[in-house]
């Protein structure tokens, strides 16, 4: 029997396997990325949630366990915009290189620092080598209404 | 006669029997590997009818996406359970990159976790991490700063007046730390060729001593360099002192003056990389 037909298998599957999962990874980015609820969708969802498993253990566990955690991210969220100051009001990004050990994603983040409004894009590297993951940003560009302050228009070209 | 023929015969059985069993232990592991290939080529089938399935998906989902900026709600009345999973994604995602502001911080049973992000010119380094504890008081139960940074003063001094001071000074410290220690790292990694000897420095690394190469008129001179950083939220020295061995021209002690200058205002692995590229067009070299 030849061991190299084995193998050639062998490594057609691990290159499926892997294949399969980065397409699954992009799939989901997608399709998170592309959607958006508003705040009153995600209570009428919580709502309607609660109706159709009232009684039901098995649903109502799961709904709470849900809301539990929404909530949590919720609260840590809102404690981290109030102590630091900047609000990030949107938020989108796209993996734009991914192999085993590296991940690029573009990054668009829109917010207010203060009382200051920001739009930023930037792309985040990552690398994961032995020990840790390293991070990388490149390519920042930061637009701001700085108008009449020419400090903040110093700060935005460094 | 007889007694040496029944020997043979008996001798002549067993090499019958044993080539028997070779021959079926051999086709049990023919058989075995035939199966083994058969499984695998049906995985492989499996595999690759998943994996065009999920590129087809995909194509069509990017088809989708052609043209349209902005945002879609899912025309058909999308399940609320999705709904809820992807508020939580969207959440998730956006306290992760909240790091890159310098901190981010979780709330806990007791008070809040922090973690400081430190970073070098985009680089993101090393975190710490602060577990506050808010009842009665602000107080830190468990962190892991560094013991050689000043946390106990920092905290006296703003934890319970103002933590957002506290914070910032903090972040100050660590960032300056690591920022001064990358410097270090660089200058021992990237131009081991112009340092002489080991680098010496403390923890803190904010007292850098080593020795390094210099050339003046095709002579090559080891200068000796003393930085202390005496500011702990800066990333470089306020002192340096740069000496040259007694039997050095005088020439050289221009070029050390303006060693020690550069040193106080460039960041040290910048100012090597300005050497290295002056020696280069020097010599002509590429």
């Amino acid at each position: 029997m030849d061991n190299s037909i084995l193998h050639v298998y062998e490594d057609e599957i691990q290159s499926l396997e892997e294949e399969i999962k980065l397409l699954a990874e992009k799939y989901e980015e997608s399709q998170q990325e592309s959607t958006f609820f508003s705040d009153e969708e995600i209570l009428m969802s919580i709502k309607s949630f609660q109706r159709e498993f009232q009684g039901e253990s098995k649903g109502h566990e799961c709904l709470s366990d849900l809301k539990v955690q929404l909530e949590s991210l919720q609260r840590d969220l809102s404690f981290l915009m109030k102590f630091t100051g900047i609000q990030f009001t949107s938020h989108s990004k796209k993996t734009v290189e991914k192999t085993r050990n590296r991940t690029v994603q573009k990054h668009r983040l829109s917010g207010n620092c203060h009382s200051l409004s920001f739009q930023l894009e930037f792309h985040l590297l990552e690398m994961q080598n032995k020990e840790n993951v390293t991070a990388v940003i490149t390519d920042l560009s930061i637009v701001m209404e700085s108008g009449e302050d020419s400090d903040v228009s110093k700060f935005v070209s460094r | 006669m007889e007694e040496g023929k029944a020997d043979g015969l008996l001798a002549h059985l067993e090499m019958l029997e044993m080539r028997a069993h070779e021959a079926a232990v051999k086709k049990e592991e023919m058989q075995r590997q035939e199966e083994k290939l058969a499984r695998l080529k049906a995985r492989v089938q499996e595999l690759r009818l998943q994996r065009d399935e999920l590129r087809a998906k995909v194509d069509l989902q990017q088809k989708g996406q052609l043209g349209k900026e902005g945002v879609v709600s899912d025309p058909a009345q999308p399940n609320a359970q999705a709904v809820l999973e992807w508020k939580i994604k969207s959440l998730k995602a956006m306290l992760q990159i909240f790091y890159l502001t310098g901190i981010s911080s979780k709330l806990t049973k007791r008070g809040v976790c922090f973690s400081i992000s430190t970073a070098y010119e985009g680089t993101y380094l090393d975190s710490y991490h602060l577990d506050l504890l808010t009842q009665p008081e602000v107080r830190i139960q468990r962190h892991s700063v560094p013991i050689f940074i000043p946390l106990e003063q920092i905290a006296k001094k703003y934890l319970q007046t103002d933590i957002r001071r506290f914070m910032s000074v903090l972040s100050d410290h660590l960032n300056a730390y690591v920022g001064r220690r990358y410097q270090a790292d660089q200058l021992q990694e990237h131009f081991s060729d112009q340092i002489e000897g080991a680098l010496q420095r403390n923890s803190l690394c904010n007292l850098l001593v080593f020795n390094y190469n210099v050339s003046s008129q095709s002579k090559t001179f080891l200068f000796n360099a003393r930085l202390l950083y005496g500011d702990l939220c800066s990333i470089l020295p306020t002192e340096v002192v740069i000496s040259c061995t007694p039997d050095a021209p005088a020439s050289l002690a221009e070029m050390a003056g303006a060693h020690s200058d550069l040193f106080r205002h460039v960041a040290l692995h910048k100012a090597f990389r300005s050497f290295r590229s002056a020696k280069e067009s020097v010599s002509g070299a590429p």
